[in-house]
């Protein structure tokens, strides 16, 4: 191998390289080119059709490109693995076992040198740091869609992975709900250490600017970059004085207007090829 | 005249109100008499009681007329009382056909529905021959089973095999292949092995569906054994009323049948309770 001094910042985190997916003939992500630094956490926003789960489960190793490449600290995947856990939006939990039980089965994974105690145990932690530890004794039937995601949280935390990728995971709760969890994920993810690597899908603009370091546009049909924005407020962030930053008033305003322009353009260049046709 | 507002706050008998507008006064004793407000919630338990009130009516007046081919009821609980000792060596002799034939069924259904709802490769393999040989009745084959079979009791076990496999079998495959995508996502990430994945995650989320094939596959055993038994069985519960019915002993015969029936519901509902215990976690 070379002999390379010192590892850049993009070797160490997750690179995508010109990727491009399609699914039975459709194009669905059309050469994606993105650096993910490690620790960081990165929102990947787009309308739905974007591919933007699609991109996730490439990251997780749960599909492959038709070309391009991904890779994480400099190797390129190969498959899932329990480095990349994922949060789904409609749970990951096995809903024929109690939410310890749950966590303990990832922890016998992730961890197979423990006995079922230290894992009863660990995994009790882990519910208790997303504030579930009466619940430990609960199928996921008995609990509400925000504890269930807590549990998933809970869960690929214990799994020790070093990147999360959350597939809106709170897409499907209500505001408050929405809010609680995004504080607490934010708080465990500040808390952890290392600092993991979130990639965080999800087609909510404030939730996006409120979480991440960093906002990656996607535009739609196909699913491509249109802009990376970095967020520069610092943490930790305020909700009510961060809506009236006029900083974060006119990056919001800037995001709505490139989804818009990307959008007009869609629409005319599909009709411009129309009016073409028409021509003939 | 009453107002509207009156009528209201009156009590909950109920008012008529006539074609002209008119009401008549909502005093209890005024109240119309409706017998049939009683039947709600227990028309089923009413239907019964009138299927039973036939029964006695027809099989009274048949008998009157010295008609011998349908049974009172108390004849035929007469029969069942002075029958029992009969009656339980026979459950004894059907269920000893039935539980091993059921059993291997269920074993044999999971596992192989198991393996062949997960991989492609097995399916493509067997679903040629399962698509032709499911359909078919095992009830054809008995007579060919207890040829060739060493003894009645191999034959009607294996045709009681057969009868429940194919229901396990294929609702097992129904449900192995259809696991939800994310549970194996889950699996994938968490990096588990074939038999592991199999285990503690298409076995779970099959549950729903094996069971539906557990309870066809049962009723499909009691009528393959009773089949199998009316053919040439030396004693059992079809026996009994294949026996009975050769000697026109037409009381006996009923005694069969309703005691038969009560051991099915007994079997089938301790069926449903394992399942509802099990599949506690199903919403």
């Amino acid at each position: 191998m070379s002999t390379t001094p010192a590892t850049t910042s993009a070797d160490t985190g997750l690179q995508i390289e010109a990727v491009n997916f399609a699914y039975a003939g459709t194009p669905i992500l059309s050469d994606i080119r993105l650096d993910i630094a490690a620790g960081s956490f990165v929102s990947l926003l787009g309308p739905s059709g974007c591919g933007k789960t699609t991109l996730l489960r490439l990251l997780a190793g749960l599909d492959r490109p038709q070309s391009g490449s991904l890779s994480w600290q400099g190797r390129p995947l190969v498959g899932p693995s329990l480095e990349r856990g994922v949060v789904f939006q409609d749970y990951s939990l096995f809903p024929w076992l109690t939410l310890s039980e749950n966590v303990e089965f990832a922890l016998s994974k992730s961890h197979p040198e423990t006995t079922v105690e230290q894992r009863r145990i660990t995994a009790a932690e882990y519910l208790g740091l997303v504030g579930l530890e009466a619940a430990t004794a609960k199928y996921p039937f008995e609990l509400s869609g925000g504890m269930l995601q807590r549990g998933a949280i809970a869960r690929t935390f214990a799994l020790g992975s070093k990147v999360l990728l959350m597939d809106e995971p709170f897409g499907a709760l209500d505001p408050l709900n929405r809010a609680k969890l995004q504080d607490l994920l934010i708080a465990i993810w500040a808390g952890s250490s290392p600092r993991k690597t979130v990639v965080f899908v999800t087609h909510d603009l404030d939730e996006a600017l409120y979480l991440s370091d960093r906002v990656v546009l996607l535009g739609s049909t196909p699913g491509r970059v249109i802009e990376q924005l970095d967020i520069p407020f610092p943490r930790p962030r305020q909700r009510r004085e961060l809506s009236r930053t006029p900083e974060f008033v006119a990056l919001r305003q800037r995001i709505d207007e490139r989804f818009q322009q990307d959008l007009i353009d869609r629409i005319e260049a599909e009709s411009l090829i129309a009016s073409v046709a028409e021509g003939i | 005249m009453s107002t509207l507002a009156d009528t209201a706050q009156a009590d909950s008998a109920p008012t008529t109100i006539l074609a002209h507008g008119n009401k008549l006064p909502d005093s209890p004793a005024a109240a119309p008499f409706r017998p049939w407000r009683l039947l709600h919630g227990r028309e089923g338990a009413v239907f019964l009681l009138a299927l039973l009130a036939l029964w006695i009516v027809v099989s009274a007046g048949l008998s009157f007329s010295g008609s011998y081919l349908f049974p009172t009821p108390w004849a035929s609980l007469k029969a069942l009382w002075l029958s029992l000792p009969e009656l339980l060596k026979g459950t004894v002799s059907s269920f000893l056909i039935l539980a091993p034939g059921y059993l291997l069924a269920v074993v044999a259904g999971i596992v192989w529905g198991l393996l062949v709802g997960t991989t492609p490769a097995l399916h493509r393999l067997f679903s040629a021959f399962s698509r032709l040989a499911s359909p078919i009745p095992p009830t054809i084959y008995i007579p060919y089973a207890i040829a060739l079979l060493p003894s009645f009791r191999t034959a009607a076990g294996f045709i009681v095999f057969v009868g429940a496999f194919w229901p396990i079998f294929l609702n097992t495959t129904a449900g192995a292949g259809s696991v939800p995508r994310r549970f194996r996502d889950n699996a994938l990430i968490l990096g588990l092995g074939r038999a592991e994945y199999l285990r503690h995650v298409v076995f779970p989320a099959a549950l729903p569906h094996i069971f539906s094939g557990l309870s066809v596959g049962l009723v499909f055993s009691f009528i393959m054994l009773t089949v199998a038994e009316l053919f040439g069985a030396s004693a059992g519960l079809g026996r009994f009323i294949q026996l009975y019915a050769d000697y026109a002993d037409y009381p006996r015969m009923v005694a069969g049948i309703l005691y038969t029936s009560v051991v099915v519901l007994l079997t089938t509902g301790l069926l449903e309770r394992i399942r509802r215990r099990a599949l506690f976690w199903v919403r």
